[in-house]
């Protein structure tokens, strides 16, 4: 590395000298996705470690009937409507991919287009998400209802809290695009705000695997 | 009893060793985990020995060359000028290898030894479920009918393997001196344990791990009898209470004068002799100012009638009189030697205080103070009802 | 010695800073936030003391009565979660802060903002969770927090709540110093300074940094199970549901074996920073201690259920996380033995700051060899949970943090003052504190080799455990002297010590080129670095004669020792510049640094305020006032530039 260093002082004013040559913020946002890996590996262990192991149902993919009233509550997860909006969330990466390629040319129609449709297609995920959880809930199926009920709300829960972390981030993007209009120099704003989303992304891939298909 | 003390003294001298005290030869290491009387002790006891020996040669040898080295390169008139090295790939390889060798010293037998003691207990164990509550301890004895609590009588000679389950937050079971480990109580799980007596004694317990208020007072005691002893422990448990006034009715009327408190012969009740305890099997806790009930005599009839009709028997069984199971069964406690989980002696005084004052005596105890108008306190029993009552339970042998 | 440059104003360094309270809550100079960290660790530490002080009273005779049971339970809770959390953690960030960005010849961290922020959240979780104590809800549950005692059915007071929202609390501010100075090591090197040319302890931090960054999201997953279950009804850790309490077993070692290199780490690089300058030696084996930093931050996450041998996991797992243990001794030893080889041959000149890092050598020495004794399972049967774990855990912490951490502060202190410490009052210190971590702590083996078991607040005579508590009660009143000192020393040569100069131990690294305390912007020159140690490159090249340089080829000050090319550094030219007799301001010199700003406060404040609306019967006018409060300042902080435009 030192070599690449050319010879001579270094002026005051260039003190954003930078080891790697990335920008400051891309390391974190590295650093972070690292942390988060942690994160979420803690949340789905602990469904994992609790798969099986709830007292009282529902339960995500057998029927249990409650030995006191006789009723009998189905398998509760509805995994046709999941894998809709997995795809939808897919999507929204590739949406994102197009949004950064469009700032890093400079292009200000496109960047617009595809930052709102990143967007809007994790508004549509969220959307997805709050109908099953209502559905979950009229199912019978609380935070407080067991084991499982605890550790899926709270696992898919603070998913879906990042990507509405994702989106309010994409929608202010978005205007800050609108309003000045994003320059080939923004382009590592976009870049982790990218990295952030594809991150959460295969969190749910993760998430849709074990939880949903793996019985 | 004489090969006990020579085996206490040579724990001490062990002790003595490891503290480079001399002073410690006369010490008391009435706990001490070394030389413990069980196999499975002894097994700990010889790894743990291993360890120390190793960790003592590497202290000595590390903390001498750190003095020399300090010593020896002090800056002085004649060291002005360091040696400069900046490193040695052979003395470092060197230092990694020769602790490694040492780690393997010690791994073999460290694993050796997993898989001997975490091995199932042999058949023809005696089967006891040891069960935690904040903050006492109950004893099962499933194939034998046996339910006690707080003192655990075990046949020497044979391999006692436990059951141990809480009904509450997490405890640990540790006899130090008998069985050397730990294990915990781990709720929604049983975990197990065994060992064999190797000598009628009695030894202290406690509760290792962190459970709560009372976690200090969460103690019990083991005796190690004779099997013939055993035998007679546990036909005596299973008979109801050695008390003419247990076998009362319990329609009131009582008219036979309650017996004087004297202690049964142990032929019958197979519990250990009293009078041999010695002083660190005896508790000294003291009891807090202003908790001694003034009244020294009951009356074990009444006090069976007021046990009867008062709080008492939703919590606590005895046998053919209640069925409560929330505190220890209290059966035979008059054959006992400690209260409150080993927390006070078994005596008039002390029983009277506990059942006026318990929440004083033991910090966050589940059993509410007994004696009128005191805060908390759930029933309304003058001092003289409470002493009636303590002669009742020191009464059921 | 090597050469210093003359007496630095050293008051006006300060000039250009805001001054008051104003500038204080205001300031993104990490040397600043550096010093915040510090007094407010010191501070704790003293809160901290007390607490241990009030145990060891309370334990000084068999059934004592100075405190009640409850009060005990909540000593040891909060003396424990204190000196970890509030006191080591942040005391080690003092020093990441502070010489970070000195020692890879930075101008600030990556995030200067962020940095604030950081420290705002520590000061306001570590308030958060003392003001328990006046409102007799201090915590009860110990610092391991074990579950099902900290549910709300066993604990339904304000104590645990306490103690979950404040380690909440606590844990943001980890995190986003550890994404911070990460980022700041990878990227904000003055050119020439690769990675193995990095000072020892910025890479010890740099490590610490990772540990940091993976270790505290899992103690934020399980703490908010716990939080959740408590306020909210889920049922990770209730008992009726079916719940495991070994889930928060595992999830708080997991978070807590790194936790202890978290702790430790920094001290061990404070150390071999001190014991090469001290020795008049380069470090012995600076490779070897980075790669044994690196092992032993890596090994620790595969030994965390060391801490659960006696829960019953069965013999493989028993076998197999007692080897991972065994084998992290390996380059813990190796550590221990590069120091004695780093002293040998040298010519050892016992200041305070050396005799402190000669102590942790001596100590933590100890308290490994302990550890190697429990990483046997069988044998550990016999020592957890009794007084043997206490002795060990304080070799460790007291015996190796925190000697190392003085260390660090009598070394340091001149730079970050000005002023030199008492040398006088450092030595009573020192061996006042050698005497009393001694006399308190080694009685605590025998203690727990004969029986008895922690966290009991009262304990029967005749168990022969008498004698060793007496010892250890007098020890923690020798050490309670020993702090008094300490304080009387910093406070009184923060006002009359003597002038330090830029230099006054001859030390290597760069934050010794630059005047005490530094300039706002550190550095008026960016250096180039060419080697490990460049000031000794340029005063006293034979010190370094044979450590590795950048060939030649750079415009380069050639360095000849005896007629002999050893080396190069562009050091000296710089020189003038850097450490001028007068320092100039950063809009002399045409430097732009980070405009003052209170939004990193009052962000952390909405957090705080948000987390106190949680706590206080669920109250969402106030949670809604956090979260407000929260999300304004963050963006408007995140819209707004770092510096003012130019």
């Amino acid at each position: 590395m030192a070599t690449a260093i050319p010879a001579g002082s270094h002026p005051a004013a260039q003190h954003h000298y930078s080891s790697t040559g990335l920008d400051n913020i891309k390391i974190a946002i590295w650093a972070f996705i690292g942390s988060e890996c942690f994160f979420f590996g803690s949340l789905i262990s602990t469904y994992l470690v609790y798969k099986g192991r709830s007292v009282v149902g529902p339960f995500p993919h057998t029927a249990w009937t409650n030995p006191a009233t006789g009723q009998t509550l189905h398998a509760i997860l509805n995994i046709p409507v999941t894998s809709v909006s997995t795809f939808v969330l897919l999507m929204s990466s590739l949406a994102m991919v197009l949004a950064h390629g469009a700032v890093v040319r400079g292009d200000r129609k496109y960047s617009r287009i595809w930052l709102l449709a990143t967007a809007l297609l994790g508004a549509t995920f969220l959307g997805f998400q709050c109908y099953e959880f209502t559905s979950f809930v009229h199912e019978g199926l609380t935070i407080k209802t067991n084991l499982f009920g605890s550790s899926f709300f709270i696992l898919t829960g603070f998913h879906g809290a990042h990507v509405t972390a994702g989106v309010i981030w994409l929608l202010t993007l978005f205007f800050v695009d609108m309003k000045r209009g994003l320059q080939p120099r923004d382009a590592v704003n976009v870049d982790i705000c990218a990295l952030y989303w594809h991150f959460v992304d295969v969190v749910w891939i993760a998430i849709f695997t074990l939880v949903y298909l793996i019985k | 009893m004489t090969a006990h003390r020579s085996r206490r003294r040579r724990a001490a001298v062990l002790t003595a060793v490891v503290s480079l005290a001399a002073a410690a030869c006369s010490h008391q290491a009435p706990n001490s985990i070394f030389n413990a009387h069980s196999d499975f002790g002894q097994v700990l006891d010889g790894l743990t020995n291993r360890l120390l020996f190793l960790a003592a040669i590497v202290f000595v040898l590390v903390e001498g060359l750190l003095l020399f080295v300090i010593w020896r390169y002090r800056a002085r008139p004649g060291n002005t000028e360091a040696k400069q090295l900046h490193g040695n790939t052979r003395l470092e390889i060197a230092w990694t290898l020769v602790p490694a060798i040492l780690l393997a010293l010690i791994a073999v037998p460290t694993v050796r030894t997993i898989f001997r003691t975490e091995a199932p207990a042999p058949a023809n164990s005696l089967r006891v479920e040891v069960i935690g509550h904040q903050w006492w301890w109950e004893f099962r004895y499933p194939d034998l009918g046996v339910v006690t609590a707080n003192e655990l009588y075990l046949p020497v000679g044979r391999t006692a393997a436990f059951d141990l389950k809480t009904q509450d937050v997490l405890h640990s079971f540790w006899i130090p001196q008998l069985a050397g480990g730990k294990r915990d109580l781990i709720t929604n799980h049983t975990n197990h344990l065994w060992f064999t007596p190797e000598s009628t004694f009695v030894w202290n317990g406690f509760c290792a791990e962190y459970c709560g208020a009372s976690h200090a007072n969460m103690r019990f005691r083991v005796f190690t009898v004779s099997p013939a002893q055993f035998d007679q422990w546990v036909a005596h448990q299973k008979s109801g209470p050695v008390t003419v006034a247990a076998a009362t009715p319990p329609a009131g009327g009582a008219s036979a004068p309650a017996p004087a408190a004297q202690p049964a012969p142990d032929t019958a009740t197979g519990t250990f002799p009293v009078a041999d305890l010695p002083g660190y099997i005896v508790p000294n806790t003291p009891l807090p100012p202003g908790a001694e009930v003034p009244v020294t005599q009951g009356d074990a009839q009444r006090g069976a009638q007021l046990f009867r009709t008062n709080a008492c028997i939703a919590c606590h069984t005895i046998q053919g009189v209640s069925p409560g199971v929330v505190g220890p069964n209290l059966t035979h406690v008059g054959s006992r030697t400690t209260i409150g989980a080993g927390l006070y002696p078994n005596d008039m005084r002390h029983l009277e205080a506990w059942i006026k004052h318990s929440e004083a005596l033991k910090p966050g105890s589940k059993m509410p103070p007994m004696g009128k108008g005191l805060p908390g306190a759930m029933g309304q029993l003058d001092d003289q009802q409470i002493a009636d009552i303590a002669a009742y339970l020191s009464s059921l042998k | 010695m090597a050469t210093t440059v003359a007496v630095p104003s050293h008051a006006e360094a300060h000039e250009a800073a805001p001054g008051g309270i104003w500038g204080w809550l205001t300031t993104v100079d990490h040397k600043r936030i550096g010093q915040l960290y510090l007094y407010s660790a010191l501070f704790l530490f003293l809160v901290g003391g007390v607490e241990a002080l009030l145990i060891r009273i309370q334990l000084w005779h068999p059934n004592g009565t100075f405190v009640t049971a409850q009060t005990y339970n909540e000593l040891f809770t909060m003396h424990g979660t204190t000196m970890i959390f509030m006191v080591i953690m942040p005391l080690s960030a003092a020093f990441f802060n502070y010489l970070i960005p000195l020692q890879i010849g930075a101008r600030d961290v990556a995030f200067p903002r962020l940095n604030a922020f950081s420290y705002w959240v520590f000061i306001m979780g570590a308030l958060f969770m003392n003001a328990g104590w006046f409102i007799h809800a201090a915590p009860d549950g110990g610092w391991f927090g074990y579950a099902p005692l900290t549910t709300r059915p066993f604990s339904p007071t304000l104590h645990i709540d306490f103690w979950v929202i404040g380690l909440q609390i606590l844990g943001v501010s980890s995190l986003a110093a550890a994404f911070n100075f990460l980022t700041t090591i990878i990227n904000m090197r003055a050119p020439g300074m690769h990675f193995m040319r990095m000072p020892i302890f910025t890479w010890m931090a740099f490590i610490t940094q990772f540990l940091l960054a993976l270790a505290f999201p899992i103690i934020t997953v399980a703490v908010t199970f716990l939080m959740l279950d408590r306020f909210f009804g889920t049922q990770f850790y209730e008992i009726a549901a079916g719940a495991d309490p070994l889930l928060w077993q595992h999830l708080f070692w997991l978070f807590g074996h790194p936790e202890v290199y978290i702790l430790i780490l920094p001290a061990f690089g404070l150390v071999s920073e001190v014991l090469p300058i001290f020795s008049r030696k380069p470090l012995f084996g600076y490779p070897v201690m980075v790669y044994s930093g690196i092992l032993i931050a890596f090994l620790g996450y595969g030994v965390w259920a060391h801490h659960m041998f006696a829960v019953g996991m069965g013999p493989i797992a028993d076998s197999i996380f007692g080897i991972t243990t065994m084998l992290i001794a390996i380059p813990t030893g190796v550590k221990i033995f590069n120091w004695l080889g780093t002293m040998w041959g040298g010519t050892l000149r016992f200041s305070t700051a050396c005799l402190f890092a000669i102590g942790l050598v001596a100590l933590f020495t100890i308290g490994g060899l302990s550890g190697v004794m429990h990483s046997s399972p069988p044998s550990d049967l016999a020592q957890t949970d009794s007084y043997f774990i206490v002795a060990h855990f304080h070799y460790v912490l007291f015996g190796g943090s925190m000697m190392g951490l003085f260390a660090g502060l009598y070394f340091f202190y001149p730079k970050i003052t000005g002023r030199l410490m008492s040398e006088t009052l450092g030595k009573w210190h020192f061996w006042l504190t050698f005497i009393g971590m001694n006399l308190t702590f080694f009685p605590m083996h025998f203690a727990g080799l004969e029986g008895m078991p922690r966290r009991i607040y009262r304990y029967d005579a005749n168990q022969g455990w008498d004698i060793w508590n007496n010892l250890s009660t007098w020890g923690a009143f020798i050490l309670a002297v020993s702090v008094i000192i300490f304080v009387v020393n910093f406070l009184w040569s923060r006002r009359r010590g003597a002038i330090a100069g830029n230099d006054p131990w001859g030390g290597a690294t760069l934050e010794w080129t630059i005047p005490s305390p530094p300039p706002d912007y550190n550095f008026a020159t960016i250096p180039t670095v060419t080697s490990r140690y460049p000031l000794w490159d340029a005063r006293s090249p034979r010190l370094t004669s044979d450590v590795p340089h950048t060939a030649a080829g750079e415009q380069a000050v050639e360095v000849d020792v005896a007629g002999k090319h050893v080396g190069d550094t562009r050091f000296p030219a710089d020189t003038e510049r850097n450490a001028p007799s007068v320092p100039l301001t950063a809009a002399q010199l045409g430097i732009h640094m980070p405009s003052p700003t209170i939004k990193p406060f009052t962000t952390a404040l909405g957090l705080t305020v948000m987390f106190i609306g949680l706590i206080h019967h669920k109250s969402l006018p106030i949670m809604f006032l956090g979260v407000a409060i929260f999300l304004v300042s963050l963006y408007s902080w995140v819209l707004s530039p770092v510096e003012p435009e130019h």
